[in-house]
């Protein structure tokens, strides 16, 4: 990815993912990181739940 | 200015384009630096070791945070504290110990090693989706329409409000929309969805965390007290919490001190602000590149940019919600509650994870070279949202039953 300062009158180019690029890499870094972030919770909390809601997480594991 | 004064990234550049910080300057240049000071955001890889040392320390402070909130009510009967401990609920443990365990990873030197672990938003964002199956769908159907017109409302005069106040005290205007945004929408997430935006240099980001985390932090047990002592019934006062606190993880702190219908009131409103996060950012990308940066070109602002940003979790929230009010329906409410209850037991173990690395990953370290006037404006938008809020959600919320 190009970190060099956008030229006036120039727009930023798109990344992979067609956002615009920033001028620093460590806040679309984090910003990606959400996204995933926020898919793994989903995925991991819905299958918590489908355990449960099956009986392979009953009432005796939770401490 | 000389290259060692105290650097300020909430500068404003002067006319000729100038920055009058000498690391507003310095950023201009790319770096790759690891985002220790950004909650929330990707650490450095300090190894496998360490990350693997960090969460069993999360998971062992989890661990004494439920033996504390089990046994010391216990422990406390017949004396002075007694009735005092039988009020105090886990998240006040999970954040002390987390805080305490904070202070002691910093005089052995090594929290900085270990802070990859403290994930606080995924810790969060997962107990939050298992929240979901305690809450009826029917609650959100019928709170959806006052959660979604107190989100717009308060969104935007709380972003305006904060925009206009930074301009007056001379913020750079990419602080002032990340510290807008970090107000009036949900915290570090909005932070760093509007830093994407608007292009803000990762000092900026830092520093707008940081503010949302030192002002969450007191508002987890002050907006409990006030909902208390202002005789608020549960729905206004969950409708306030979830518009006012920032950062989801502090809302479902709050709420958890303040009650179960509180917290699924307080979640409900605090994930629709979230889902509107995609919105706002594609509103600031589009105001930046148009009259700020002013580089002509309109960005794209399709329905696939909005998804991008959508705050996924909240889909998990609805999905879990339907789920179990289906399962409710068909095995019967007998059947469904203690099933639900043991999702609720380990929604509990999630928020407790997530209140831990509150503690252990606060840190203060941007705001020693951001200066007192983002300070204000941070503070003066919270009394402005606290105030709008209040307002907002006595009318909308009034007579609402859970």
């Amino acid at each position: 990815m190009t970190t060099s300062p956008v030229p006036a009158g120039a727009s930023p180019a798109p990344d992979p993912d067609g956002n615009a690029v920033t001028t620093d890499p460590t806040v679309s870094a984090t910003r990606r990181y959400h996204v995933d972030e926020d898919w793994l919770a989903t995925v991991v909390g819905l299958v918590l739940l489908g355990l449960v809601l099956t009986g392979v997480v009953g009432a005796g594991v939770i401490p | 200015m000389a290259a060692t004064d105290t650097p300020d990234p909430g500068t404003r550049p002067d006319t000729a384009g100038r920055h009058d910080s000498a690391v507003a300057t310095a950023d201009d240049r790319p770096t790759t630096r690891p985002a220790d000071d950004i909650p929330g955001a990707p650490e450095s890889n300090p190894g496998t070791w360490w990350l693997v040392a960090g969460l069993l320390l999360v998971v062992v402070l989890g661990a004494l945070t439920r033996v504390l909130e089990q046994n010391i009510p216990v422990w406390a009967e017949g004396t002075a504290f007694g009735s005092v401990a039988k009020s105090v609920e886990f998240p006040v443990y999970a954040i002390a110990l987390g805080l305490l365990g904070n202070g002691v990873l910093v005089l052995l030197g090594v929290r900085d090693k270990l802070a990859a672990a403290f994930r606080t938003e995924f810790f969060i964002k997962t107990g939050v989706v298992l929240l979901g199956a305690s809450v009826n769908l029917s609650l959100i159907v019928t709170a959806a329409v006052p959660a979604i017109v107190q989100a717009l409302v308060l969104i935007s005069s709380v972003f305006l409000f904060t925009w206009w106040l930074g301009g007056r005290l001379g913020l750079d205007d990419k602080l002032r929309a990340l510290l807008g945004s970090a107000v009036s929408i949900c915290g570090v997430s909005a932070a760093i969805s509007a830093a994407g935006a608007v292009q803000a240099k990762r000092e900026q980001l830092a520093y707008a965390a940081t503010l949302v985390i030192v002002f969450a932090l007191p508002s987890i047990f002050v907006l409990p007290w006030l909902a208390e002592t202002l005789g608020l019934a549960p729905a206004v006062a969950g409708a306030w919490i979830g518009g006012n606190i920032d950062t989801t993880a502090a809302v479902a702190a709050a709420g958890a001190l303040a009650g179960e219908d509180v917290l699924a009131l307080a979640t409900i409103v605090k994930t629709t602000q979230n889902a509107l996060i995609g919105v706002v950012a594609i509103a600031l990308t589009a105001y930046f590149a148009l009259k700020v940066e002013r580089t002509g070109d309109a960005p794209r602002l399709g329905v696939g940019e909005i998804w991008r940003r959508f705050p996924k979790f909240v889909l998990g929230f609805l999905v879990a919600s339907v789920i179990a009010t289906v399962y409710a329906t068909q095995v019967g409410s007998d059947v469904a509650k203690p099933v639900i209850g043991v999702a609720n037991d380990l929604r509990t173990i999630f928020f407790i994870l997530a209140f831990v690395s509150i503690g252990l990953g606060f840190t203060v370290r941007s705001l020693r070279t951001a200066g007192w006037r983002p300070v204000l404006v941070f503070g003066g938008a919270t009394l402005f949202n606290l105030v709008v809020g209040l307002l907002l959600a006595s009318v909308l919320f009034r007579g609402f039953t859970l």
